[in-house]
């Protein structure tokens, strides 16, 4: 009965309008942030490189074939390119200064050697967490990551050989072996089992330690003074589009896919950026809106609620009455915009698969965390607005 | 529950002129279960009475205490718990729900406490001639069916006071007699007491003590 005392005095196109504007806010707060979380995390996993990180070289022109400009980074380039505010961080890629070739070394697959270029980078840029990837002189076998064209190129020959090709998995537990050896002293040369760990496609050369290539470096290496011909660059997130500015005006390049990739989530999460900036404000005004009607209910009832009072009604009884009839109406505008968010993503996941953006079809938590988190505002708001209206009557 | 007036002058009273038997500015106590007269011409503060007495006002000099206990140092809790269990007021302004029926404006009153049943509301409305109005929205009955159902109200809670302020003025004589009475048999139930503020009229009962204004 209370309730049809309090909430009679109505005009319920306000509240409509309230509803509808809380509805689509929520839909987006929610969609904006599971897509901008769907997007950020899009790669990870299947890369080997952190998030925003590519690996660049300068680009090779006809002078540069001439040698009348240079392709090596100098210390004072690197220094500049790290200044840049949406830059992250720059490290060399470091490259063997020594022969290396490659063998497979065991029984079950035919003997294949090829010569071959290694590569390490600095840990930080890696997402590799496996504790496999590190080696120290006498370790039985150094890990290895390989660009996933070699196994292509490696199932091609044995393939060529009537040999059945292999998987990833399996290509792990192949033996394999690398022979160092001084450029200029073919006497001094050593074996060292390998295996691989991963694959990448985002690096065209063969991935190891950093302690590996120092040893080898340092053991096998020709006196030449080596260039540093490659960096990694890692981009602050949402920023790419500047990264890739400053390589067009550095003439720098990259490998297509990862530009492709960083161009796509760049534009992406900004514009899901622009969503939910807009949605946090559609529910920011609808629950103001909301609120601001309560306290017109309040006032438009003022009368029923002070004879309540006088007539013993406990003020907490009524506070609730209030509070829990708006949070009801936001707890059903926010199941309404859930479920309209579900409908939503049918439809999006769909189009970004079909646009090459597979991004997986569980649901960003933080999106719900964060529909919760208004929810629970929202019920705050409704509560101290409503203890305030009725202890005004009081 | 004793009530006690210390010296208790209302802000918009001070101004006027009252008299050596007024309960402004006096000391008066109330005593349990005294039925009492509160005799007062227009304008001197009948209704002012009602709101302080309750905690409705605050705005006097002096003190009103409950058992000796300070009413301005009363919680909201406390003064529900008053509301409901000690002291029971029939507004002059009568304060019913216009949209209501009667039926509904009793019931929310009796839902507190649980004092009725609906077939002893029924009753109490039979008592004062108005049972066919059960069903009817109380802003469609004349003030002095208004009226009982206010007193029927008021009556549907424990209490140790009743104020009634002006109860009776639209009702005639024999109808004013007949709510008297039934509002005597439930203070005489409670061992309550009760004031009634007038402009004069006693109507026929036998007061305790008269008070005036």
């Amino acid at each position: 009965m209370l309730n049809r005392i309090l909430f009679k005095n109505q005009d319920k196109k306000q509240l409509i309008i309230a509803m509808i504007g809380a509805f689509m806010g929520i839909t987006f707060l929610v969609t904006s942030i599971h897509y901008l979380i769907k997007v950020n995390e899009f790669g990870k996993g299947a890369d080997i490189l952190g998030p925003n990180t590519i690996i660049v070289q300068k680009k090779v022109t006809n002078s540069s074939s001439l040698n009348l400009s240079k392709t090596d980074f100098t210390p004072r380039e690197i220094e500049k390119i790290k200044a840049e505010s949406f830059i992250q961080d720059v490290k060399p890629v470091i490259s063997n200064n020594f022969d290396v070739s490659f063998q497979t070394d065991d029984p079950l697959v035919p003997y294949f050697r090829s010569d071959v270029f290694i590569q390490t980078v600095d840990q930080n840029f890696l997402d590799v967490k496996s504790a496999k990837w590190k080696w120290e002189k006498g370790d039985s076998f150094v890990p290895m990551i390989l660009p996933r064209d070699f196994l292509v190129m490696l199932n091609t020959f044995m393939s060529a050989s009537g040999i059945p090709q292999i998987s990833d998995d399996l290509a792990m537990d192949i033996k394999f072996k690398f022979r160092l050896r001084d450029p200029n002293n073919s006497d001094k040369e050593e074996h060292v089992n390998a295996r691989i760990i991963g694959f990448t496609n985002e690096v065209a050369s063969i991935l190891v330690p950093e302690s590996f290539m120092q040893y080898g470096n340092q053991i096998y290496a020709s006196t030449t003074e080596s260039k540093i011909t490659q960096i990694m660059i890692s981009g602050k997130e949402s920023e790419f589009g500047l990264v890739e500015d400053l390589l067009n005006k550095r003439g720098l390049e990259s490998k297509n896919s990862q530009m492709v990739v960083g161009r796509l989530k760049s534009v992406v999460g900004t514009l899901f950026l622009v969503v939910l900036g807009i949605s946090v404000i559609a529910v920011f005004v609808s629950g103001l809106v909301l609120i601001q009607y309560l306290q017109l209910l309040l006032s438009r009832n003022a009368y029923e609620v002070r004879t309540l009072l006088r007539m013993g009604y406990p003020p907490n009884d009524l506070i609730k009455s209030f509070s829990f009839y708006f949070i009801k109406i936001f707890g059903l505008v926010a199941a309404i915009g859930l479920g309209i968010f579900f409908v939503f993503k049918l439809f999006l996941d769909k189009m970004f698969e079909s646009g090459g953006l597979y991004i997986g079809n569980n649901i960003a938590w933080l999106a719900i965390v964060a529909l919760v988190l208004a929810y629970l505002l929202f019920a705050l708001a409704s509560y101290l607005n409503a203890r305030k209206g009725i202890f005004n009557e009081y | 529950m004793n009530i006690t007036f210390h010296k208790v002058m209302p802000t918009p009273l001070a101004s006027i002129e009252h008299g050596s038997k007024s309960i402004w500015g006096s000391q008066i106590e109330l005593k349990t279960g005294e039925r009492i007269l509160l005799n007062a011409s227009s304008g001197k503060g009948k209704s002012t009475f009602t709101f302080t007495s309750i905690g409705l006002r605050k705005d006097y000099s002096g003190q009103i205490t409950y058992d000796g206990k300070d009413v301005k140092t009363f919680t909201p809790d406390d003064w529900t718990l008053f509301r409901q269990t000690k002291i029971s007021v029939v507004f002059q302004d009568l304060q019913l729900f216009p949209n209501l029926s009667v039926k509904d404006n009793l019931l929310l009153k009796n839902g507190l406490q649980n004092v009725y049943s609906e077939e002893e509301l029924l009753q109490k409305l039979e008592t004062l001639g108005i049972a066919d109005k059960w069903n009817q929205k109380c802003g469609l009955l004349s003030m002095g069916q208004q009226q009982r159902v206010a007193i029927i109200r008021s009556l549907c809670q424990p209490f140790d006071w009743l104020i009634l302020d002006e109860p009776f003025s639209h009702l005639d004589k024999n109808n004013a007699e007949i709510a008297l009475k039934l509002i005597h048999e439930r203070c005489e139930e409670l061992q309550a007491g009760f004031v009634l503020t007038s402009l004069g009229e006693d109507y026929g009962y036998n007061y305790t003590r008269e008070l005036n204004l």
